[in-house]
């Protein structure tokens, strides 16, 4: 796929965190195999043509970081809260900024037709009823 | 010329612009964000946090241990929020006025104002039917172990619950338009029958000369000037206090941008062996009501959060997330939400954006660790296997920063909403609030709204002071 605001890089980043982040594991599928990421332009679209630029600059950087070095940036991040030194404020941003975007592409509700099995949010029994008359 | 232009669409200015345009007067009602009605709201949860909310969903203060949010729509917050409507008690207008030294703040003077927009809104207040398991569960429990309760009031008057409707989905816009927002309750009629509403149009400046006040917007990526012989700033704490920094009030009001709180709050999950699902039905319907914890500090509210929110709340991932995740119909869930020290500063940085201290204080830290252990002590006792309590801090009720008050030195905003020394630049949104009054701010932002619009008008009341109807009560 690609998109009219993010790099291939990056799209290719957000991919391998998401797979780190959600891994395939008994019913829950890879974050990559949903194919979420399809409708990411619709989200991003809505963001500042600055925050989009910056966005894209950091996911390129981490596209080229080996594994080990992300799993270690992850780790960082779930104890960023715990993190009082001066490079607490920037894991703690990552980690609500990346698991976000990772998060908002998997409990979805757009999944293209690619994907043929249990949707994550069927999986975890979400089924909102909209009464709209 | 223009007499008043209205900037924000939120309780604050939705109310304003709703009275002077059915007063007669020419206004012009200006909102950063763009107009969504219940067709088109959006639809899943990850639309709303992008389409509505500044930031992407979320901003953070600097030492990004909290999170806001903060909305960027016509109706603003009043679209998202759950329109509890309560007004405020002694405790909370005894402390405004301690602090700010304006002698009006008291339950009975602002009884007029409440009960004019108490009267426009459709308002429902919950009964036992109404609870879902969650809510039934946290009551159950907060009996058992003495903590009071009591139901809550919303702004809403058709929500179709008995047919299946599930709230939670209002946290995008009320796709009914049962809820009371400005936009249902005051805004949506006006605009049919001509209130010039101009959307997409984000304020950056604002410069006064002598009887006129201009105001210096983008709109959709343009320069624009209006002109007016008033304004009203309606853009809660951080869109008012920004549009003042960022025209160099500063200089003359040091209070700016200080003085911020947000009633921070911290939720903790409960996981069950039966099937709670707590997501269906009326998103919340009951809170504590305890004195004892008013006079601590904080309340406890029975609350939930959809799947992407709940997710973002733990903040592991890989199978671990899963485990969790894998359990949301089993979860039930309670807040605390702190009655917060003042001790906040908005402040803009040099490339024009927000930049938001927010130091977590003893005081607070005290109040939220009581608040979280009363919660594992109701949820173990409703019988949760498990307690999840989730490290980060939403700020939902942002306020102050623009603080009214009689001393210049210490306030932006005069006792009759003028910013000090500026006959014609007018606030009565939550920027205003001195400090944290531990009760959810909306009905109140109102009632201020309404006061500033009778003072425009002219409207009095006699001395007749009606009946009040419900006081948040402990």
């Amino acid at each position: 796929m690609t998109s009219k605001y993010l790099s291939n890089s990056a799209l290719k980043a957000i991919n391998r965190i998401g797979d780190l982040m959600i891994p395939r594991n008994g019913e829950f599928p890879a974050f990559s195999e949903v194919g979420g990421i399809t409708y990411i332009d619709e989200l991003v679209s809505y963001a500042p043509g600055a925050d989009i630029k910056d966005l894209n600059m950091l996911l390129t950087i981490l596209a080229f970081m080996p594994t080990f070095v992300l799993r270690w940036l992850l780790g960082k991040m779930e104890t960023a809260m715990e993190n009082k030194g001066p490079l607490g404020p920037i894991f703690r941003q990552l980690d609500i900024g990346l698991r976000g975007l990772i998060f908002s592409c998997y409990y979805t509700e757009k999944v293209p037709t690619t994907f043929k099995g249990k949707k994550p949010l069927d999986i975890i029994g979400f089924q909102l009823t909209r009464v709209e008359d | 010329m223009l007499d008043y232009i209205i900037i924000g669409t939120g309780p604050s200015g939705g109310n304003i612009a709703h009275n002077l345009f059915k007063a007669g007067a020419n206004i012009l009602l200006l909102e950063a964000g763009k107009l969504f009605n219940k067709k088109t709201f959006p639809r899943t949860e990850a639309d709303t946090s992008a389409m509505l909310y500044w930031g992407g969903g979320i901003e953070f203060d600097t030492d990004a241990k909290m999170g806001f949010l903060r909305t960027r729509l016509v109706g603003g917050t009043s679209i998202v929020n759950q329109c509890l409507l309560d007004r405020f008690d002694d405790i909370a207008f005894n402390d405004w006025k301690a602090e700010s030294g304006v002698q009006w703040f008291s339950p009975e003077n602002l009884a007029p104002y409440y009960t004019k927009v108490e009267n426009k809104l459709d308002l429902h207040t919950f009964t036992p039917s109404d609870m879902n398991k969650n809510a039934q569960l946290f009551t159950k429990s907060c009996d058992k172990i003495g903590v009071k309760w009591g139901y809550l009031r919303k702004g809403q008057n058709d929500c179709a619950n008995d047919r299946g409707n599930d709230c939670m989905a209002c946290l995008g816009g009320c796709h009914r338009d049962s809820k009371q927002s400005s936009y249902a309750g005051y805004l949506r009629d006006d605009i049919t029958e001509g209130l010039n509403l101009q959307t997409e149009t984000e304020v950056h400046q604002i410069t006064t000369n002598g009887d006129t006040v201009t105001v210096h917007a983008f709109q959709q990526g343009r320069q624009v000037t209006f002109q007016a012989k008033n304004i009203v700033l309606a853009g809660g704490a951080f869109g008012t206090t920004k549009m003042l920094l960022q025209s160099g009030f500063k200089k003359q009001l040091p209070a700016l941008g200080k003085n911020f709180s947000t009633h921070p709050q911290f939720m903790s999950f409960g996981l069950f062996d039966e099937e709670i699902n707590a997501y269906k039905g009326y998103f919340q319907t009951v809170a504590s009501k305890d004195p004892n914890l008013r006079k601590k500090g904080y309340k406890l509210e029975n609350v939930f959060a959809p799947p992407i929110s709940a997710a973002m709340l733990f903040s592991r991932t890989g199978s671990y997330h899963q485990d969790i995740m894998r359990n949301y119909t089993r979860m039930t869930c309670i807040e605390v939400a702190v009655r917060d020290e003042n001790a906040g500063e908005i402040k803009v940085n040099n490339k024009g954006r927000l930049s938001v201290d927010k130091p977590f204080t003893e005081q607070d830290r005290r109040r939220r660790d009581e608040g979280r252990e009363l919660i594992a002590n109701i949820l173990t006792n409703e019988g949760a296997k498990k307690v999840y309590a989730s490290p980060f801090a939403v700020g939902l009720h942002l306020m102050g920063g623009s603080v009214i008050g009689a001393n210049p030195a210490k306030a932006v905003v005069d006792p009759e909403f003028r910013l000090h020394g500026h006959k014609n630049i007018f606030v009565a949104d939550s920027s205003i609030f001195p400090n944290a009054p531990g009760i959810n701010p909306s009905l109140t932002v109102m009632a201020l709204a309404q006061k500033l619009s009778d003072q425009f008008t002219g409207t009095t009341y006699d001395k007749q002071i009606p009946k009040q109807l419900s006081t948040e009560s402990y």
